[in-house]
């Protein structure tokens, strides 16, 4: 992918993480915890223009989840508020044992996509989110087992290291689709020269999901559309809607990263147009 | 066994929940949903060996 599907006006596609694990209503009382709020945001990003939503599970008071029966709430509230949006689960999980982290995966139906991430990850000043490979293998199996399609978080450019020998491993379905990660701590840092380094970087044939925390959620998703990248956008990565104002929805923010991607010449995909791209059955 | 500075409180001060949220009296502040599970020493975690806040204010007292 690059500046030539730019040219060409390849569709993107746009994914909205609705609400993530990290932080809650504590830091924005807009995002969405319960099924019932995520069904609804789900609806609405959809009628933004968002074809996947990026979903984690959370308990009544917003603490994390990774059980199934809480994953299989939040898909049926998606589904029943929904059209036709693709569900992504998150397998992420700072702190809990690999087994857990399978448990997002065996919904039914299962997710359509899910996350996978490539390496460790350093969280507040005393945890590792280690995603060993063996786990990174472990989870790739059971997704090819349910017919889900893996989206490979690159934390940083050492993460596209991890890519490589992934599909060095193990047998990865066309196309490989990987989401480039900018940010603080651990994540690459956020500078034009360094997304570009990692479009440079990525496998051959790659598709590229592009993700800026925080003030940089903009931006990093305008040089996602230039470069013939797709975006995510959504409160999981950025509670605010410029600074100083917390953003009222997760729509806002779709509505606006919409808004940029048809100035510059890309339509947004429809669900059907990112099932296609993404070799979704 | 869960951080002796772990509350459960159902506003803040500035803003009020349907369900009780964690909150740290040692910094007091509400506490991340990730780092409620450090907090309630869920998984494999554990606030003594984890959590910076826990360890600096305990060193104090």
């Amino acid at each position: 992918m690059g500046y030539d599907d730019y040219l060409a006006a390849e569709p993107v596609i746009v994914t909205a993480a609705l609400t993530g694990g990290v932080h809650g209503k504590e830091a924005n009382p807009n995002l969405p915890e319960t099924p019932a709020e995520i069904g609804r945001a789900a609806a609405k990003v959809e009628a933004a223009g968002a074809s996947v939503v990026h979903l984690h599970a959370r308990r009544p008071n917003g603490e994390r989840s990774f059980e199934t029966a809480r994953f299989q709430e939040i898909d049926d509230a998606v589904r029943r508020h929904t059209d036709d949006v693709i569900i992504q689960h998150s397998t992420g999980g700072t702190g809990a044992p690999d087994d857990v982290r399978h448990q997002p995966l065996r919904t039914d139906p299962p997710p359509e996509m899910a996350s996978l991430d490539m390496g460790p990850l350093n969280r507040y000043d005393r945890l590792t989110s280690e995603n060993t490979r063996a786990l990174v293998d472990s989870l790739h199996a059971e997704m090819v087992d349910r017919g889900i399609k893996p989206e490979l978080e690159a934390f940083n450019d050492g993460h596209l290291n991890e890519v490589r020998g992934l599909l060095d491993r193990r047998d990865l379905a066309d196309p490989v689709y990987a989401t480039l990660i900018f940010g603080p701590g651990t994540l690459a840092p956020p500078t034009p020269g360094n997304f570009l380094n990692a479009v440079r970087n990525l496998p051959e044939g790659a598709l590229f999901n592009t993700l800026g925390f925080g003030r940089h959620q903009l931006p990093f998703a305008a040089m996602g559309v230039l470069f013939g990248g797709h975006v995510r956008v959504g409160l999981e990565d950025n509670v605010y809607y410029e600074r100083g104002e917390l953003a009222e929805s997760n729509a806002r923010l779709v509505e606006r990263v919409v808004r940029v991607a048809a100035e510059l010449g890309r339509p947004v995909a429809s669900t059907a147009e990112a099932r296609a791209i993404l070799g979704l059955k | 066994m869960a951080c002796p500075y772990l509350e459960y409180r159902s506003a803040d001060g500035h803003a009020s929940f349907d369900h009780e949220r964690a909150y740290c009296t040692a910094s007091s502040s509400l506490v991340q949903p990730m780092r409620a599970d450090i907090c309630n020493d869920r998984y494999d975690l554990d606030h003594e060996r984890d959590c910076e806040i826990y360890r600096a204010h305990a060193e104090v007292e």
